[in-house]
């Protein structure tokens, strides 16, 4: 049995492989329409999420998950650059539900992060952008369509991230 | 079986990688599909030693695929889930079957939104409702049946709903003698009076009511039909000032969790934080007093099946491997206790912070049980069942601790390639009344942490990770260490050990050891482990459930299109 998951796996591993090496097009997807709420308890709809015409990103992220914390912290470290170089803006669009919600504020202020903190209390926006696990993070384009997706932390990813809001904002 | 579940998992790739890959396409005039899919297989080997016993069938696997299609102002959804040999701790709680268990249809403009099938919701802070999902712990309390809603002017939102409660897989829907209803409405000043939001000022009122109706059967008690809560809340906010707070009351509900009295219920949830830029510290509260509302009265508090509201835990969660299994169990039926927090930043560029700043985090929290003055009882047996329970003073706190977290954590970033985080919890906590252990001393551990992370390069990174707790009760001491190596954006590896040196018994003085590889690739993610896994509680939200002890090999697959 073990043998065949191996087998299984390594093939799946290959063919994502491949798969990465096929040049592709950015293919863009819309962003749903969900209901948010800003900080100060407006409803928002994500659709009206925007940055002036330039690119921008959304990352959902959790109080209680460390590499979302250590994600916005490595951004956060290099974001004055990136706003100043590209003119990107980054919402953090916390899925803290009623637990840990009141915490948010004290929680990004307490670290001095400059982002836009949007809250998503019962996961409606989490869901209808089908995500599995948090840190998930998606660039959107000047016309606030998605271009790039990706699931979890490693350090590092910034680099991938601030060279694709590079070409979108040529 | 084996064979059935091979060619389950077989299945299951062909489907990922072939299908899904057609899917994704966009199209504007055709509306959209997205959607998910998520694998997660185990083969178990039986250790005796850590209590894995042998299982019927050795390779399990839980598996799901979500789609949604969106075209305009119209969604439809469905979710298709396949737990018929599920991982053990899923069949332990009876999240077992297979079947369509999320399907709706959804019409929304800026006016109205209307939902019918399968929907989540929550009102206020969810101390009358909240229908949601958490798939990690097994839970899924979706609702079957209708939802509107309304904004009538922008600032003022309506919501009513009608529904049937998800039972993990069963579809007896139509024989079911219980329903769920209620409406929630709240107003935005923020919004109606543009003028005060430019003042800095910020608020919000709003209300909730909630009924359950179940067919009343009992031999004896005269129960009543129909149960309903409802809450009221405000939020206010002043420049770096909030406040924010919760009441819910619930009328007499006798039933399993609360030995089947008439005593009414009430909850309150109130936080207050201040905060600017590098510093923030919040104080929050919260008290619960016969709360737990289940859709049927005969649900055990073992589970968590059935739950219409929410009652949060409000302590501070960690992801520290080895305080996993002394997490905060949240106590509808009786709680009170405080959390507070201060986040500080040493700012950048100074002596003391460095060139990076440096952040502080302190924390403390305590939960008692509530007063319970026993009411004289009527019942011969000694049981309360059938009065109106007992009294309670409601700012008082009960005689029993039951979980208390001192706290202190510093992170600090040295250069572009040395980060180091400490940490620091004292932790005591009831096992008795929050898992059911026996054994009624209660624990107390002190647990350090040590997290240093170098990066190599810009791609690669390496992690070093210590804990120790240190502890006489309960599994007594014990050591963490683990090593993780990062190239991004693809690739995790990491070796794992944690020994419990401490134990009062010498053979329990087990290593549990763990490898794990990851590959991720934008959206999908492929882990492969294999180790040992203790037995303990999985928690998330102050909700949890006691996993057994596992050895094997496990494989996960996640991806969203």
């Amino acid at each position: 049995m073990k043998p065949t998951i191996l087998v299984l796996l390594l093939w799946g591993i290959l063919y994502s492989g491949f798969a990465q090496e096929q040049p592709e097009a950015l293919k863009t997807t819309p962003l749903p329409s969900v209901e948010i709420k800003t900080l100060d308890g407006k409803t928002i709809n994500t659709k009206e999420l925007s940055n002036d015409g330039k690119p921008f990103i959304i990352s959902l992220w959790a109080t209680w998950c460390r590499p979302c914390i250590e994600e916005l912290s490595a951004i956060a470290d290099v974001y004055d650059d990136w706003v100043e170089e590209t003119g990107v803006k980054l919402f953090a669009v916390s899925i803290d539900d009623a637990k840990t919600a009141s915490r948010v504020v004290p929680f990004v202020n307490g670290r001095a992060w400059d982002y836009e903190i949007l809250q998503d209390l019962n996961s409606d926006f989490k869901r209808a952008l089908n995500v599995v696990d948090i840190p998930f993070l998606c660039i959107l384009n000047g016309n606030g369509e998605i271009v790039w997706q990706h699931t979890s932390y490693a350090p590092g990813n910034e680099e991938e991230i601030i060279e694709i809001i590079r070409k979108l904002s040529k | 079986m084996k064979k059935t579940s091979l060619a389950f998992l077989i299945i299951c790739f062909i489907f990922f990688f072939t299908g899904f890959k057609g899917f994704s396409q966009p199209s504007s005039e055709h509306g959209k599909i997205s959607g998910d899919f998520g694998f997660s297989g185990m083969y178990y080997q039986p250790d005796s030693l850590i209590n894995a016993a042998e299982v019927e069938e050795k390779v399990r696997g839980n598996a799901y695929l979500n789609l949604l299609y969106t075209n305009k102002q119209f969604t439809v959804g469905a979710r298709y889930e396949f737990y018929l040999f599920p991982l053990v701790d899923f069949e332990q709680i009876a999240y077992k079957g297979q079947g369509i268990t999320y399907f709706f249809a959804d019409y929304k403009n800026d006016f109205i939104q209307v939902t019918a099938g399968t929907f989540y919701e929550q009102f206020g802070n969810g101390l009358t409702l909240r229908a949601y999902e958490d798939r990690n712990l097994g839970i899924d309390n979706s609702l079957l049946g209708t939802r509107i809603k309304i904004t009538p002017y922008k600032g003022i939102s309506i919501k009513g709903i009608w529904g049937i409660e998800r039972k993990n897989f069963d579809f007896d829907y139509l024989t079911r003698k219980d329903f769920v209803r209620g409406g929630d409405l709240e107003i935005s000043f923020t919004e109606l009076f543009p003028a005060i939001a430019e003042k800095q000022f910020a608020a919000q009122i709003g209300a909730s009511f909630v009924s359950k109706y179940e067919n009343p059967t009992h031999p004896v008690l005269k129960l009543p039909a129909n149960v309903a809560t409802w809450a009221t809340r405000f939020n206010f906010r002043y420049k770096g000032f909030r406040i924010e707070s919760e009441y819910a009351h619930k009328i007499n509900d006798p039933n399993n969790t609360n030995g089947y009295i008439y005593k009414n219920g009430e909850a309150l949830f109130a936080s207050a934080s201040y905060s600017m830029k590098g510093l923030g510290t919040s104080l929050s509260f919260i008290r619960a007093d016969n709360m737990d509302f289940r859709s049927q009265r005969d649900i055990s508090s073992t589970t968590s099946l059935l739950s219409v509201n929410y009652l949060p835990a409000i302590n501070r969660q960690y992801s520290f491997p080895l305080l996993g299994n002394y997490s905060y169990v949240s106590q509808p039926n009786g709680q009170i206790g405080i959390q507070a927090q201060i986040n500080y930043l040493i700012p950048k560029k100074t002596k003391i912070g460095g060139k990076y700043g440096t952040n502080i985090s302190l924390n403390y929290s305590r939960f008692h049980d509530i007063e319970k003055n026993i009411v004289p009882l009527a019942d011969s047996l000694g049981s309360m069942r059938g009065t109106d329970g007992y009294q309670s003073n409601f700012f008082k706190f009960g005689p029993h601790l039951l979980y208390q977290d001192i706290g202190l954590e510093i992170s600090r970033r040295f250069d572009s390639r040395w980060k180091l985080e400490l940490a620091y919890n004292y932790i005591s906590y009831d096992l008795n009344i929050l898992q059911g252990h026996a054994d009624t001393t209660l624990f107390h551990g002190h647990h350090i942490a040590a997290d240093l992370l170098c990066k190599i390069n810009t791609k690669h990174a390496l992690r070093l990770e210590i804990q120790h707790l240190y502890s006489q009760q309960d599994m007594g001491s014990w050591l963490h260490a683990m090593i993780e190596y990062s190239i991004s954006p693809n690739w995790f590896f990491s070796v794992s050990d944690s020994w419990n040196y401490g134990n009062n018994t010498a053979e329990q003085r087990i290593h549990y050891f763990n490898i794990a590889a990851s590959y991720i690739i934008k959206t999908t993610r492929i882990s492969l482990q294999y180790g040992k896994n203790r037995e303990g509680i999985l928690c998330s939200g102050g909700v949890c459930r006691t996993v057994p002890a596992s050895y094997g090999v496990g494989l996960s697959v996640n991806t969203s299109f």
